[in-house]
């Protein structure tokens, strides 16, 4: 069986420009620039599946959504290959945008000014979709989230939100066999975030969608992905089931904690209470990342507690970014 | 797939329009403003035309009411880009801004779907006045109304709309190479403002530079001799219907290259 | 001290605006190109005159004053309607208001480094130009000093005029047909399209009495002025400082009135 996506051995650089800094420096650029070669992508191959989910997972500016842009054809690789169900995406931006839909979490897609049925009616035309699929689609929509009251809100009224609801659902519309979907959870609350997460995976079911999604929530990968992709620097870290990445940050939390006196101190102080973790401290807080698999956080919190004065405490799950740098410094095995 | 032809893109624009007119008409202060303030540039740039040619009888043998010919057939030509083309004011903030890649995938056309957004209803404001204009001083100047008239003004004043666009699709196309092309955009659309002038008031070198490079002499000049001086028609002057076609096309490369190539730049 | 936060705005905006280097040089070529249609066009119409004086004013003296009545254009437009207009707009104004420094003032602060380059780079260019085509017939002498003058006040006059209008923005969503509008007001009203001399006496009696001939007429007929009459001077500088106070003033209290009536009622 052929996957849907097949990437091989994909590079794209970028040239981008050297600015000086203070006003010297904004002078001299404006007469002689320099410029240098970023690698954005370095070398990536990965093959996606028919109704896969993968979590595409990675910090700031390591290329996430470089290879996105690839795969929907806005940008050419700068060696390497992308097929796109069968199609080379760059080449023929068009064909395959047909088969596609992509969310920008903070960037809708829509009409500003529309409300959101004219929008789908206009995306209907625009994707060529007959009026039997549009009924039925809008009908499955109708069932799986309450739409009726956002029909025939204008998109610029909307909460953000509503909003990302509205995009995915636009993304959606016309069948597509992949969905791409970046930081669609960003900046919601929970219940809004357990929402879509709830829309996702019932499309994906109901369409066999394959859906890529860039984020960085562990919640949306625990709640979404059966597979993680990690990309840090352009270089590919991880590509694997999540159960597998579950081993590395499942049994992690970090604790943070606030006491008196200068925290940089103090956090020295505490490393040696407690070797087995690392300890860091930034302006507000003091971070201890406790592996629960060698002590439960609350033993920690108690032991911490009989000899400092804790003012304020708050317990986090561990973040994307936060494993990332735990398989990059540690490696995979 | 069903090809995508002319009907499609049509259809697509026309709902569109339609649906982008009534969310305006909702917004009724704005619409309200905005009308007025078109108003008021357009009688501010009569009242200038006016007070400049109230001490001068003609200029280089072009009399009042020829240049009020010119000044009427500029506006009308100016009328598509104001109405169609106005997004293309706003292009330079979505590349900024980022923005811009959501108009990268969908199944058409880019330009088209960029462009395709906006409709500026205001220039039908300059378009009345424009009508208006011609008329006034067709009247003034004594020329017989005859259908191939007609029909000889309207294909010429497609040409000049053309080439406006043309004009400004390049200029707005700057952005994606160049950090605020504003004043890029902004010196096209001040240049406009000497279309409605006859070029034959310059020197050789910028006869030449404003009939080739920035070609404004095709927006209200040239086309006019056709009526104004209908014995003495220059080359140029029959050949601005494919001058203002070739314009246009290279306009929308040049524009879609950009689009292109920023995505391939762009975070 | 306190100077020094405002010129650490001034030194961000001249960094600011140095970063786009090509955005400078097409404002500078612009002004040119813009510089040899005025010459061109007024020669002409010069050339069709029956005398060379028109309305008190010589040919060079039409273009030294049209020239550099769009020199100061380009240098003192800031967009602060646009900018603020945009900021309101967007919600960002929020932010801007709890900085620790009055608005009205991080905002002329804030272009003050682009004052600073586009003096450099588009003015004084300019100038030098038009100094040397018009062959001495700018005057070297105490004019330029009340010219200098002259212009500062006609910066604080804009700002504050500019100010009122971008508040006008707190109460409607039109920021563009409002911007037209003073666009279109100010520059005919002020005598930057066309000089006030060529005005009609009831229309000249007029604008004569409104603020905005504070901003290009008054600098620009000091500057042609080659042996000033102190008497007129003062006249001049005077109305144009009751001016700018009054204008400070009403655009102080009406923004004031305003993010007051805002705050309250929860905008």
């Amino acid at each position: 069986m052929s996957s849907i996506i097949e990437i091989r051995n994909v590079t794209k650089e970028f040239k981008v420009l050297n600015r000086r800094e203070g006003l010297k420096g904004s002078i001299k650029d404006l007469f002689s620039r320099d410029y240098k070669t970023v690698t954005a992508v370095n070398n990536i191959s990965m093959s996606i599946e028919q109704g896969e989910i993968v979590g595409y997972l990675g910090p700031n500016g390591a290329g996430k959504s470089t290879t996105i842009k690839m795969m929907t054809g806005v940008l050419e690789p700068t060696s390497g290959e992308i097929l796109v169900d069968g199609n080379v995406p760059y080449k023929n931006r068009s064909k395959n945008a047909q088969n596609i839909g992509v969310v920008f979490g903070q960037r809708s897609q829509l009409w500003w000014a529309l409300p959101l049925i004219e929008s789908f009616r206009l995306l209907k035309d625009v994707y060529q979709i007959g009026d039997k699929q549009y009924d039925s689609i809008i009908e499955l929509y109708k069932s799986l989230v309450d739409i009726e009251p956002l029909l025939h809100k204008p998109v610029r009224q909307m909460s953000l939100g509503q909003r990302t609801l509205s995009d995915i659902l636009a993304a959606f519309l016309h069948d597509p066999k992949i969905v791409f979907l970046d930081e669609p959870t960003i900046g919601l609350d929970v219940s809004m975030k357990a929402k879509i997460r709830t829309l996702i995976n019932a499309l994906n079911k109901e369409k066999n969608t394959t859906v890529i999604l860039t984020t960085h929530d562990m919640g949306d990968v625990d709640a979404l992905c059966r597979r993680i992709v990690i990309i840090d620097k352009g270089k590919m870290l991880y590509d694997n089931d999540i159960e597998h990445l579950k081993s590395f940050f499942g049994s992690y939390r970090t604790l943070k904690i606030r006491v008196d006196g200068d925290l940089k101190k103090q956090s020295e102080v505490i490393q040696k209470e407690v070797p087995d973790f690392a300890v860091s401290a930034d302006d507000e807080w003091i971070s201890v990342l406790v592996d629960e698999d060698k002590k439960k956080v609350v033993d920690v919190l108690s032991q911490l507690q009989s000899s400092y004065s804790i003012k304020d405490m708050k317990l986090e799950e561990i973040s994307s970014e936060d494993v990332i740098r735990k398989i990059y410094e540690e490696g995979v095995e | 797939m069903k090809r995508k032809g002319l009907r499609f893109y049509l259809r697509i624009y026309f709902k569109i329009l339609a649906q982008d007119i009534k969310s305006k008409m909702s917004y009724r202060a704005d619409f309200i403003i905005s009308t007025l303030g078109m108003i008021f540039t357009n009688i501010a740039g009569f009242v200038s035309f006016w007070i400049l040619f109230r001490s001068f009888p003609s200029i280089k043998g072009w009399s009042y009411y020829e240049m009020l010919f010119l000044y009427g057939f500029s506006l009308i030509s100016l009328t598509p880009v104001q109405c169609l083309f106005d997004n293309n004011w706003s292009l330079r903030i979505y590349v900024y801004s980022g923005d811009f890649i959501k108009y990268c995938f969908r199944p058409i056309n880019l330009f088209f779907y960029y462009q395709s957004e906006v409709f500026d209803i205001k220039g039908l404001g300059q378009f009345a006045f424009g009508i208006g204009t011609l008329i006034y001083s067709w009247n003034k100047i004594g020329l017989a109304c005859t259908p191939l008239m007609v029909l000889k003004i309207v294909v010429f004043l497609i040409t000049a709309s053309l080439i406006m666009i043309a004009l400004q699709n390049a200029a707005a196309a700057t952005c994606f190479w160049i950090q605020n092309s504003f004043y890029i955009l902004d010196l096209v659309f001040r240049f406009k403002d000497y279309a409605k002038y006859p070029v034959t008031i310059f020197s050789p070198v910028f006869k030449f530079v404003f009939t080739f490079l920035m070609p404004i002499a095709f927006i209200a000049y040239y086309p006019s001799l056709v009526i104004l001086r209908p014995d003495n028609v220059p080359v140029l002057t029959w050949l601005s219907p494919v001058i203002g076609c070739i314009f246009f096309y290279i306009s929308y490369k040049i524009w879609m290259y950009g689009a292109l190539k920023y995505n391939g730049t762009g975070s | 001290m306190k100077l020094k936060k405002y010129l650490t705005l001034t030194r961000a905006g001249i960094i600011e605006s140095l970063q786009f280097r090509l955005s400078m040089l097409v404002m500078v070529a612009g002004n040119l190109l813009y510089l040899i249609v005025i010459y061109f066009l007024w020669k002409a119409i010069y050339a069709s005159a029956d005398s060379d004086v028109v309305n008190g004013m010589t040919f060079s003296d039409t273009l030294i004053y049209l020239v550099l009545a769009t020199a100061l254009f380009n240098f003192m437009e800031m967009y602060t309607v646009w900018q603020v207009g945009r900021d309101i707009q967007s919600g960002k104004i929020v932010l801007d208001l709890v900085k620790p420094m009055d608005y009205r003032r991080y905002i002329f602060w804030s272009f003050s480094g682009a004052f600073v380059t586009n003096f450099f780079c588009t003015f004084l260019p300019t100038f030098i130009v038009v100094a040397i085509v018009t062959n001495g017939a700018i005057h070297m002498g105490l004019n330029l000093l009340y010219f200098a003058v002259s212009v500062v006040l006609a910066i604080m006059v804009n700002f504050s005029i500019d100010f009122i209008v971008a508040t006008i923005c707190l109460y409607t969503e039109s920021i563009w047909g409002i911007n037209m509008m003073k666009q279109v007001i100010v520059l005919l009203l002020s005598g930057a399209t066309v000089p006030l001399a060529f005005f009609p006496d009831t229309l000249r009696n007029v604008v004569d009495h409104l603020p905005f001939q504070a901003i290009y007429n008054a600098p620009l007929t000091l500057l042609l002025d080659g042996d000033p009459d102190m008497k007129d001077v003062c006249i001049t500088l005077g109305t144009q400082l009751a001016w700018c106070v009054g204008m400070f003033i009403v655009s102080k209290l009406f923004w004031k009135h305003s993010i007051k009536q805002i705050t309250v009622n929860g905008g």
